[in-house]
């Protein structure tokens, strides 16, 4: 499962903590620098129509209204009534129909798919979430960017604003209604991709007797044997003595199989496929690290690498080391867990000696007691082959050797033995082969700990589209106070992209910004920002006068009097660039489809760090529309 | 375009005779050096709409704005409406800024053409604009079902205003310019795009309002409905305001007068005629005309519309 993001809980990520400055405080000064640049802007616009005097008068007096008297008389009658005609126009005007003849048309086209996969149950979901995804977003710029321009084209706005609703209540209505469309044509969505999913998956094999060859003799009904082909795919079995066994994995899934006497024959039952439709729980730890010489450190930066995993060298003293708590015979049950305990690494190799590509690099699993007075200290050594960017899952047994307080081997036993009695389980990683490394980061390991619903995991993916749509929905009505129809589009559409490139432009300004410049320096560490890291060959006209100049990436550049000028112009660019930044959600960061997709369960926290992140972003863009909508002339 | 009367070279006059006998508490809407400049994309100004407006309109009185088209008739109406903000000067309704949203409370606004959600029926309209006064759902069923009532729409309120005739569209606005009972009404040209029945209709809808004590601004270019209804009225020519004041003052002709007599079957003798003449001469006037007056066009088409009513598939005029 690639996630390549640390999950924090919610309170690490509101809270301020030593390493960052937490969420509350972001919103919070990003909350008073666009109230600061905003009225500061506003005020400018206005200074240039009615002169500095009157135009300072008549932004106090709306922001003072703002709280005197329209905060005090927000009705929520008006609001659903505004809310409520929302609905009814995009019904009556059956906007939706279209909508859902393109759902099914889609989602019919999809079932000519070819079905051979190693994993059908994520194409399925992959299809069903991105075209979800895609006609509810597109659905919601829509509706929510001409509305407002057309009530003030048709002039019903006239009939509108000369009644007692305030400013704030339409754009407010207006955000509700459409997110009730949303919401109501994407349970249908959701409700109709469960069921293509369901019944696409769906299938049953039958298993003839002559296809069994039975290996027991006398009562035992130990046999091998193969399934029908059935939906383009067979499965292979063993049964042992009692008539039990579970069929070979094909196609992502297996089944469980029964020997069944009926009078003197022997009938053969397959069940339902099983492992398709999954929500696995990951069991996260914290990962810290042993440098070379075993002392605790960070791990090394392998250089121009992407920083957020560290690495550790092969065949020295370091180390990663995770420790999970609540590793429990409670929490893992030895009949559902019945070989050990599974774990999944997600390993970055980087290698400095290439030699043979193709054989995998050893890696090393050891499983150590956390407290100091354990008799016994840690398992024996286990090793792994270690691929680049293959994700692998293991089983660490139950029952193996270990290493005592005074040395010995001994025999132990994960759960009794290797866990203190907080619960807690360390496991360390290290890199089996000199002068390779291995990269991780916090969770490129986990424990599977269960599993939990399928629907409701699908549920979940689901309400990472939905919060997405009220944030594109409250964006578009945003625009939509102050742009007409079209040019609102537009605006969607830059922001929108601006949401999707954010880490390109996030690096591209980090590279245009190292050097020895003093305004450099100050944004580097305003921003901390590393030295070393981002984007090689500047800012965007620096990489035109390259192209021209013919100078490589990484070419330094002569700074004359040409050249700095293009410099200060693009970090001046960059910098609005990464301020604009701020403002638009990381959309991708709302994405849980890969979990769904993957068969892993959506983290709670991280759906309720996305839903307060949403939720805020949506209520500043309804604040930023009330004050477009107040301020400006509504006949022309 | 030209004024359909010679313009009073000064409006300031007449403005301050008529606000003479107001007190303070009668004014409802009152505009000071009002004035208002289109502008273009960069902000430069395009036209003067209107210079420097001065007007008091008073409790209970019919106000008529009078002009050609691109007059400033409409852009007055916006502006005390707040759907234009002033270049400069100022607009008080009820003593409150024209951009209060909280002085809507106590007015109604009949737009130009009743600019109307289409996709709404005459009940989900008015029930809508109910909602947005904050009515009490029981309190909104009433008064939406009586103003149906009054504007005679029971039998077409579940259909989509989309499907409506332009009379019947112009009653749902002007029903929902009534929805919360207001104590003022701006009605922007009230009777334009209605048939006669339905002018006169709207005129006496417009007479009743005030005599329940309602104040109303309207703006037309319809001379004779202006006429019959408003008690004063102001001019306005390229946004500046050429005549105001009282409609029967303004139009009266001091130096003519009218005698309307009754009772002579076949009209009027000619000896009578003569003694009539003889006496005005020896008072030291002239008689211009003595003749029978004509009936309106209007008055006319009312009767057999009417009448025709009353006796369907027969000429009115065969009834003699």
């Amino acid at each position: 499962m690639p996630i390549e993001y640390e999950i924090l809980t919610f309170s690490e990520w509101l809270l301020p903590s030593a390493t960052r400055g937490g969420a509350l405080l972001y919103f919070l000064s990003t909350f008073a620098l666009l109230s600061f640049f905003g009225l500061l802007g506003w005020y400018v616009v206005a200074a240039y129509f009615q002169g500095p005097s009157e135009a300072f008068y008549s932004v106090a007096k709306v922001v003072y209204k703002a709280f005197s008297d329209d905060l005090p008389r927000f009705s929520l009658r008006r609001t659903l009534a505004m809310a409520q005609l929302t609905v009814m126009e995009a019904i009556r005007r059956k906007i939706i129909w279209a909508f859902v003849v393109f759902v099914l048309l889609l989602l019919f086209a999809s079932l000519f798919l070819d079905g051979i996969s190693d994993n059908p149950a994520r194409i399925y979901l992959s299809i069903v979430l991105n075209s979800t995804y895609f006609l509810i977003l597109l659905l919601a710029v829509v509706l929510s960017t001409f509305s407002l321009p057309n009530e003030i084209k048709n002039r019903t706005i006239y009939s509108l604003v000369t009644k007692p609703i305030r400013a704030g209540e339409i754009v407010l209505g207006k955000i509700v209604g459409f997110t009730l469309i949303g919401t109501m044509v994407l349970a249908v969505m959701c409700a109709v991709s469960y069921g293509f999913v369901v019944r696409g998956l769906n299938h049953s094999h039958v298993i003839n007797a002559e296809d069994v060859e039975r290996t027991g003799e006398g009562d035992s009904l130990a046999a091998n044997g193969k399934s029908t082909s059935d939906a383009r795919h067979h499965h292979k079995f063993t049964l042992d003595a009692k008539g039990y066994g579970r069929t070979e994995i094909a196609m992502g899934h297996w089944h469980e199989v029964e020997a069944v006497r009926d009078g003197d024959k022997i009938r053969y039952e397959i069940g339902p496929h099983e492992g398709l439709l999954v929500a696995r729980v990951p069991k996260y730890g914290k990962l810290r690290f042993l440098d070379s010489q075993g002392r605790p450190g960070k791990g090394i930066s392998v250089g121009s690498e992407w920083a957020y995993r560290s690495y550790v060298e092969g065949r020295t003293q370091a180390a990663a080391i995770w420790t999970f708590d609540g590793v429990t015979p409670d929490a893992f049950p030895k009949d559902r867990f019945p070989d050990g305990l599974p774990i999944e690494m997600n390993l970055r190799v980087f290698r400095t000696t290439k030699g043979d590509i193709v054989s995998p690099i050893i890696g090393e699993i050891i499983v150590v007691n956390p407290s100091d007075r354990a008799k016994i200290r840690r398992s024996e050594t286990l090793t792994f082959p270690a691929r680049e960017f293959v994700r692998s899952e293991r089983t660490i047994p139950w029952q193996l050797k270990g290493v005592d307080a005074q040395g010995q081997v001994v025999d132990v036993d994960l759960l009794k033995d290797l866990v203190d009695p907080a619960g807690r389980l360390e496991i360390h990683i290290r890199c089996g082969q000199a002068a390779q490394y291995f990269g991780m980061a916090q969770p490129d390991l986990f424990l599977q700990a269960g599993e939990t619903s399928f629907l409701e995991n699908f549920a979940k993916g689901h309400i990472s589209i939905w919060l997405q749509m009220v944030m594109v929905i409250s964006l578009g009505v945003m625009f939509s106070t102050l742009l007409s129809g079209p040019v609102s589009l537009l605006a969607m559409f830059i922001s929108f992209s601006f949401g999707y490139f954010s880490s390109f432009v996030t690096e591209l300004f980090q590279g245009v910004f190292q050097g020895t410049d003093p305004v450099k320096t100050v944004v580097r560490n305003l921003f901390n920002i590393e030295e070393g890291t981002g984007l090689e060959g500047g800012g965007p006209l620096e990489s035109i006068y390259r192209i021209f100049r013919q100078l490589n990436l990484s070419a330094d550049l002569e700074l004359g009097f040409a050249e700095k000028p293009i410099q200060y112009i693009d970090m001046t660019g960059m910098l609005v660039m990464r301020l604009l930044l701020q403002l638009f959600p990381d959309f991708s960061r709302f994405d849980n489809s890969d979990f769904v997709e993957y068969g892993f369960a959506v983290d709670p926290d991280l759906l309720l760090i996305q839903t307060v992140t949403a939720l805020a972003f949506s209520a500043s863009a309804a604040l930023i529309g009330y004050f477009f909508l107040k301020t400006r002339e509504l006949a022309a | 375009m030209s004024s359909p009367r010679p313009a009073a070279p000064t409006a300031s006059a007449p403005a301050a005779a008529a606000a003479g006998a107001s007190t303070a508490s009668d004014v409802v809407i009152e505009t000071r050096s009002l004035t208002k400049d289109y502008r273009d994309f960069w902000g430069r100004p395009k036209v003067r709409a209107l210079k420097a407006l001065d007007l008091e309109v008073r409790k209970g009185e019919i106000f008529g704005l009078l002009g050609p088209n691109g007059s400033g008739k409409s852009t007055t109406i916006k502006l005390l409406l707040g759907l234009l903000f002033p270049t400069s000067g100022h607009a008080l309704v009820f003593g409150k800024g024209a951009t209060d949203v909280g002085k809507n409370e106590r007015i109604g606004y009949l737009p130009e053409e009743s600019y109307l959600y289409k996709f709404l029926n005459a009940y989900e309209t008015l029930d809508f604009y109910g909602r947005l006064f904050d009515m009490p759902a029981a309190v909104r069923k009433k008064r939406v079902e009586d103003l149906i009532q009054q504007v005679g729409l029971e039998k077409a309120k579940r259909r989509q205003l989309r499907e409506y005739s332009k009379g019947m569209t112009r009653r749902v606005g002007l029903a929902q310019a009534l929805i919360n009972d207001p104590e003022l009404l701006l009605l922007d040209e009230p009777t334009s795009g209605l048939d006669p029945l339905g002018t006169h209709e709207m005129k006496e809808k417009i007479l009743q309002l005030k005599a329940q004590g309602k104040t109303i601004v309207m703006c037309s270019h319809l001379l004779a409905d202006v006429q019959d209804v408003c008690d004063r009225v102001a001019i306005l020519h390229q946004g500046e305001l050429k005549e105001l004041g009282r409609v029967d003052s303004l139009l009266a002709v001091k130096d003519v007068t009218q005698i309307r007599a009754k009772g002579f079957a076949k009209g009027l003798s000619s000896e009578a005629e003569a003694e009539i003449r003889a006496v005005i001469a020896k008072h030291g006037g002239s008689v211009d005309e003595i003749s029978n007056p004509t009936t309106t066009l209007e008055e006319l088409f009312l009767t057999t519309v009417q009448a025709s009513d009353a006796r369907p598939g027969r000429r009115a005029a065969e009834k003699k």
